[in-house]
């Protein structure tokens, strides 16, 4: 009950915005094209939805190349990180490095794998890549990097080492810290993912090239049903897959102190 | 600061420099595609020393986005406090708007550049209310938690001994909330800055680094490319700690806010 109370106040902002916006279109107060009334936008989004379905393939696009992106950035980010982690030498050396690279807009680095790479998927999902990897690799140490300390003297003193370590309790103890980055991650990629699409020329379909492609026929309408569809995606991803995910495990295993 | 920690970080840099280096004038990559530090060099200097003795080309562009971010950062914030203080003192008005935040935040910037191209045209009207709106969001959401988590204690006890409401907003609020407001401003800030630089990709007339960037792909400069990007890094990097450093030195961290 309370669960369907709270998603019809979330919805009831954007039903009261919709309703005003359609209102001053209808009684004329709003007439530039740029303006289209909500209803018009709507009726957009069902024809790009069926019709030829022309949407479901942009989407599946994205989808795929922000899947196959993430993917390589979590495998790589949490690889990384436990390495940087545990080795203290190496964490030093490069920490400084990850610290500086952080620190150019994900966007910057499409030019350089526009020329390296081509104009295609690869540039695009390399951009995903990046998005995700810095977070979750930054969260990753340093969720390892807090666990308690008496935890791992203790483990150590009963004989544990290296693998075991790390089995029986850095990573439990690092699973928060994981989890929020991949959380995050998943936020950067997403935003990643509909950056490089306007950007790379040579690629047909994806979200992102939807909307860039709209301004070429002034098609406004367009827009507006593709920056609909990137925000209710990056909720849904984040919502709803990461939420389910982070409900699946460190929910469920008591490791949240709030809750 | 031990020799370790400083000397370490250099050594995985040089070696790649000098490996880059080698690889390129051997010929073992193609030049061409991943240019070299020598010629990132040449290319920049060239770049700045060219235009002279007018301008140079170079600083032209750094100024422009500059500018562009100072512009886009003042508006979003002003917006930004405001907007979060009346979310965090009405509730109605945070109810109304936290979903539409939660939805709207998330979009990249660069994916509502051609909706204002359309309405603003090319140039700085787009940049900066793009770059505008996405320095609001963050400083918005952190103003908002801040003044929320206000001692209603304190309040009223301010209330009680005649403080007006504005008294009250200045002497209770924005102190209590500083540490949370500055977390808005460093956030806010990184998102313009990153903004600016993505519009300037693609609307972006004739100046600013993102458009000397995506200007000198276009061509294959691939020694402007990456100099853009290491000049990015290097200007973020003294904002950061020149500008930020300094506020949080002057403010929370002498108001004892913050472990030192």
């Amino acid at each position: 009950m309370s669960h369907a109370y709270s998603v019809a106040e979330f919805v009831l902002p954007f039903l009261i915005i919709a309703g005003l916006w359609e209102l001053l279109v209808r009684a004329g107060a709003v007439t530039s094209p740029s303006f289209p009334a909500p209803s018009t936008i709507l009726v957009k989004l069902w024809t790009l939805a069926t019709g030829r379905g022309v949407l479901w393939k942009h989407l599946s696009e994205s989808l795929y190349r922000l899947a196959v992106g993430y993917a390589l950035s979590a495998g790589a980010g949490l690889l990384l990180g436990t390495l940087l982690a545990m080795q203290r030498t190496l964490r030093e050396m490069f920490a400084p490095i990850l610290s500086l690279l952080i620190s150019v807009p994900t966007i910057a680095w499409v030019p350089v794998f526009l020329i390296i790479l081509g104009l295609g998927d690869r540039t695009v999902i390399m951009a995903v890549f990046l998005g995700g990897f810095f977070a979750i690799t930054y969260n990753t140490i340093r969720g390892i990097e807090m666990v308690d300390e008496n935890h791992v003297r203790a483990a150590r003193i009963m004989g544990a080492s290296g693998p075991r370590l790390f089995a029986a309790v850095l990573l439990p103890g690092s699973l928060v810290s994981i989890l929020t980055g991949l959380r995050l991650g998943i936020g950067y990629a997403w935003r990643a993912l509909v950056g490089g699409e306007m950007l790379s020329a040579m690629i047909s379909w994806g979200i992102g090239k939807m909307i860039y492609q709209a301004r070429f026929w002034n098609d406004v309408v367009a827009m507006f049903v593709g920056l609909m569809i990137i925000g209710v995606s990056g909720l849904a991803l984040d919502r709803g897959l990461l939420r389910w995910l982070e409900r699946a495990t460190i929910e469920k295993w008591g490791m949240l102190t709030e809750g | 600061m031990s020799y370790r920690k400083l000397l370490l970080p250099l050594v995985p840099i040089a070696l790649f420099l000098v490996g880059w280096e080698l690889t390129a004038r051997f010929e073992l990559i193609n030049a061409a595609l991943f240019s070299s530090p020598s010629r990132i060099w040449r290319d920049l200097v060239t770049l700045h020393t060219r235009g002279l003795p007018e301008r140079s080309l170079l600083l032209t562009h750094i100024g422009a986005s500059l500018w562009r971010v100072f512009i886009a950062a003042l508006i979003g914030t002003i917006a930004g406090v405001i907007g979060g203080v009346l979310m965090g003192t009405n509730r109605y008005i945070r109810r109304f708007f936290d979903p539409v935040i939660t939805v709207l935040m998330p979009i990249p910037g660069i994916a509502q550049a051609p909706l204002f191209i359309i309405w603003l045209g090319f140039g700085d009207p787009t940049i900066i209310t793009v770059g505008a709106i996405a320095t609001f969001f963050p400083i918005a959401y952190n103003t908002a938690a801040g003044v929320r988590s206000v001692d209603q204690q304190l309040v009223r006890a301010a209330r009680t001994m005649g403080a007006s409401w504005a008294n009250t907003l200045i002497s209770v609020y924005l102190p209590w909330a500083a540490g949370y407001v500055l977390s808005g401003l460093k956030l806010g800030w990184a998102r313009c800055w990153r903004t600016v630089i993505a519009v300037e990709f693609i609307a972006a007339a004739s100046w600013g680094l993102g458009f000397m960037i995506w200007d000198a792909a276009e061509y294959i400069r691939s020694g402007v490319v990456y100099g853009g990007i290491l000049l990015l890094m290097l200007i973020y990097f003294a904002i950061e700690k020149a500008l930020i450093g300094t506020i949080e030195a002057r403010t929370i961290r002498r108001w004892g806010m913050v472990r030192t």
